[in-house]
């Protein structure tokens, strides 16, 4: 017996749930709204600027010994996090993180940010070699990244100008393949998708980066993917049952793609889940926004971008030759 | 739909073994590929010297027709630095117009007297008052358009001419030029760059232009930035200027902080403090090479040989100043302040410092690469170390290998036989990926990695539209040939759009995405066209060859 996750044949009627959609999802928003007026979101380095230096903790050297070490060196607060190395016989890590520094004298921000982050790199080697033991010699800087406040503002411009250009033209796209009201829909489907997100992020406190913004982008698309499929459908049911109220028609569709829908949300998410527990911690917050984000997408297509639709209605068949064929013929 | 003729089935296969062919050097060593392997540094150690013959050996013996190309990986999987750097135009322009001062006054102070005072630099605009306005005001204006120099290989001039006042004369760099500067100033720049980080040109640095005035410079398998920024950080500005060390001239400046008229309080590494002459004898463009030796107390020290005109120079600047001292002097200080004892023939000068050989050879790059036309301020800086690049890619195969197979089994236990086809066709839409982004020379990213993987599980979705399209006809009753016919042509529209959109997305990443996030969305582009193939057109294929076999009455799923 093969596995169903949905049962063939159903009539759920989804549209009649759309005004407890409808509260959801106003719900959600508003508090996703809230918490990043209020809470705002933990920007990393790429868009706060500040520098974080990775390193393996030697053993006898605690958080506190970095930290005492560094601190003089740096205006405003430094956080020393201490971490298990993944793996039996890694040796355990620490994450120094410090904000922008001042400028002193006539010096420009950015030159500020490049001084602070090599007198601390020449600091920690300095506390490990004053202290060199046998459990000392593994010590290594994994990693180290400073970003001045030039470039950190220009990264987040050009994020937003990411998100919004490609919200842009996946709206002309889709107004030209169906109609403008499908294409309203879907976007007020992405918007609520991106908005929703980015309210998790503010709520957990996972770091907002360029990742992030990469992992927001592919949340548009998926997004993008389910709503266009049901759409397809809603065409494909609208042209056959011409009689047939809209909210039925649009129930069809829903019905019809339901098993797509979960097995592919099913496969996508067992890929990401893969990324998140097996992936490292480079991945985590990457792969922790597109797991969200896939649930967030799959419930909008249907709840959010369907319901757009059928408050704006569609032209069904009066003006038969302004409806955009399919690709259907090519083989 | 159902129909294979021999060519489509040719073009299959073509594009299935083209992919393949490209993504197998990834497994195997680069000897086998006919890489030829780098000459070890130094001969006489035996162990890499016996590692490099075998490897020249296996490079003659290997598989002409297999591409070299291997996956470029990121800095972020292989380790390295990133620096992201920038010339401020400003800077440029000063810099610029410093160095036509000169002229400028020389052309000026020709008969008749022209200028009153020095001219004065504000920044990028230099005023020049003159002293008989009425009378010298017309020739004065001729002689700096005359003078003014164009930029790099255009015809933009460095400043304009402007009238103020009744007497005085104002030069400024305009806009244009400021921009013509800086672009000159960037090719240069990442010249000499290039030449300080790697003096032999063996390293695997790219160095790389953004925008009209940044450079971005990456070097793989570096674990140290500070060395790189130390090495950027100095303009390299070298003069050899005529040295005073006489003890109670050098005091009387230093507490008047007025040195005599023509002459400077420099920092010496050796002496505190001496006065040199303003004017120097020679500068960096004078020498020739430059390279790490060793002094007579074998310390390293830093060799470089002048180019004949200035040997020439230099021989009689020596013959003439016997016992007299004079300084290398480089960005402000002096390195060395020798005495003349005898005249030196030959133009070999040497630094002694006490370097370590590091030092010794960073300076001679430094030196030998010449002085760079302005400050490189360093805007974002990103350095992962070999560890953390070994355990991503562990973690990102370990996740692939794992996504993989969990869709894998999910797809046969929802579809069956049919979703075997479907697997099948996902590890050769994995081998398309790897073979495009080889064939490509795209550079794979952690993120890349991910979007790999991310493609595994979206990559079934065309699959699966299909599959339950066909579902749908035979539970309409259809026959298995029919209601595949019907399920792909109807799905045809809706994965197309699907697919377009989400390559919408990946491609506005694409162009406004840097480093790994870069990488994300070439993987994620790429593996959005091999997955419409791979769904659409391979398991359609596999899934009518089984059709055709064992003419099933009804298929399971």
């Amino acid at each position: 017996m093969l596995l169903r996750l949905w049962p063939e044949k159903t009539k759920v009627s989804f549209m009649n749930l759309r005004f407890i959609a409808l509260i959801v999802s106003v719900t959600a928003l508003i508090a996703s709204a809230a918490l990043l007026g209020m809470r705002g979101l933990n920007l990393g380095i790429d868009f706060a600027g500040g520098a974080v230096i990775e390193i393996t903790e030697p053993a006898d050297i605690s958080a506190d010994d970095i930290r005492a070490a560094v601190q003089p060196l740096i205006t405003g607060e430094v956080q020393v996090n201490s971490a298990r190395g993944t793996g039996p016989d890694a040796p355990d890590i620490a994450v120094i993180r410090f904000k922008p520094q001042p400028p002193v004298g006539d010096e420009t921000p950015d030159e500020a940010q490049n001084r602070a982050g090599d007198e601390v790199n020449a600091a920690l080697k300095a506390l490990v070699d004053g202290d060199r033991t046998a459990e000392n010699s593994r010590f290594e800087i994994r990693s180290e990244a400073s970003v001045g406040p030039k470039v950190s503002g220009e990264l987040f411009r050009s994020g937003i100008i990411a998100l919004t250009v490609a919200l842009t033209l996946m709206m002309i796209y889709i107004s030209f393949r169906f109609q403008w009201q499908y294409a309203l829909g879907a976007v007020v489907a992405l918007f609520h998708d991106v908005i929703l997100t980015m309210g998790m992020f503010a709520l957990t406190g996972f770091e907002f980066n360029l990742a992030t913004i990469a992992a927001l982008l592919t949340i548009v698309g998926y997004s993008m993917n389910d709503t266009v499929i049901v759409f397809d459908r809603v065409r494909e049911e609208a042209r056959k049952y011409k009689k047939l109220e809209l909210s039925k028609v649009v129930d069809l569709a829903i019905n019809a793609t339901m098993s797509r829908t979960l097995l592919t949300s099913g496969t996508t998410l067992l890929a990401l889940l893969s990324i998140f527990l097996f992936g490292g911690p480079v991945l985590r917050g990457m792969s922790f926004a597109l797991i969200f984000g896939v649930v967030v997408g799959t419930y909008s297509s249907i709840f959010v971008a369907s319901a757009v639709v059928l408050l704006l209605g569609i032209d069904r068949g009066d003006k038969p030759k302004r409806e955009v064929e399919g690709f259907q013929g090519v083989s | 739909m159902l129909n294979f003729p021999f060519w489509k089935v040719g073009l299959i296969l073509t594009i299935l073994l083209w992919g393949a062919v490209l993504a197998i050097p990834n497994a195997l060593s680069d000897g086998f590929l006919g890489i030829a392997p780098k000459e070890p540094s130094d001969p006489s150690n035996e162990v890499a010297m016996a590692a490099y013959t075998q490897q020249l050996q296996e490079a003659e013996d290997s598989w002409w027709f297999l591409p070299s190309g291997k996956l470029n990986l990121g800095l972020d999987l292989q380790g390295g630095v990133y620096l992201l750097m920038e010339i401020d135009p400003a800077e440029i322009a000063a810099n610029r117009l410093e160095t036509v001062q000169s002229d400028i006054r020389s052309s000026l102070n020709r008969s008749p007297l022209v200028e009153r005072n020095p001219p004065v630099q504000n920044e990028d605009r230099l005023t020049i008052e003159i002293l008989n306005p009425e009378e010298d005001m017309d020739e004065a204006v001729k002689r700096l358009n005359r003078l003014n120099p164009t930029i790099g290989t255009t015809q933009t001039n460095l400043f304009t001419v402007d009238r103020t006042g009744d007497r005085f004369i104002q030069l400024t760099v305009p806009n244009n030029a400021r921009t013509a500067l800086a672009a000159d100033a960037q090719s240069k720049m990442m010249e000499i760059i290039r030449r300080r980080i790697d003096p032999d040109g063996v390293a695997e640095i790219s160095i790389t232009p953004q925008g009209d005035n940044r450079i971005i410079l990456e070097a793989p398998g570096e674990a140290d930035p500070k060395r790189i920024k130390d090495i950027l950080g100095q303009a390299g500005r070298l003069t050899f200027n005529m040295a005073n060390l006489d003890q109670s001239a050098i005091r009387a400046a230093v507490t008047s902080g007025r040195p005599p008229p023509q002459e400077e309080l420099v920092d010496s590494i050796d002496y505190g403090q001496i006065l040199i002459n303003r004017i120097p004898e020679l500068t960096g463009a004078d020498i020739a090479t430059a390279n790490r030796c060793f002094d007579e107390a074998n310390f390293p020290a830093v060799c470089f040989r002048l180019n004949s005109s200035a040997a020439t120079k230099f021989y009689n600047l020596t013959r003439n100043n016997m016992n007299r001292n004079f300084a290398i002097v480089l960005d402000g200080t002096s390195m060395s302040s020798p005495t003349i004892r005898s005249p030196i023939p030959g133009g070999n000068v040497i630094i002694e410092g006490r370097f370590t050989i590091e030092e010794a050879e960073d300076l001679s790059a430094i030196i030998e690469a010449g002085e760079l036309p302005a400050k490189l301020n360093f805007l974002d800086e990103r350095t992962v170390g070999p560890t953390l690049g070994q355990e991503s890619i562990a973690a990102g195969s370990r996740a692939s290998m794992i996504g993989l197979a969990l869709v894998g089994v999910f797809m046969i236990l929802a579809y069956g036989l049919v979703g075997g086809f479907a697997v099948g066709s996902l590890m050769s839409n994995i081998v398309l990926i790897i073979g495009a982004l080889s064939g490509f020379g795209a550079t794979l990213t952690l993120p890349g990695i991910a979007g790999i993987i991310l493609t595994i599980g979206m990559a079934v979705d065309a699959n699966v539209i299909v599959f339950e399209r066909i579902r749908e006809e035979q539970a309409n009753g259809r026959s298995p040939a029919t209601a595949i016919q019907a399920g792909y042509e109807r799905a045809l529209s809706a994965i197309l759009d699907a697919n377009i959109t989400t390559f919408i997305a990946a491609s506005i990443l694409y162009m406004v995405g840097s480093g790994p996030v870069k990488g994300f969305a070439v993987t994620l582009a790429i593996g959005i066209l091999t997955s419409v193939f791979t769904a659409f057109v391979v398991t359609r294929w596999f899934t009518v060859l089984y059709l055709r076999t064992f003419r099933p009455k009804r298929l399971a799923m």
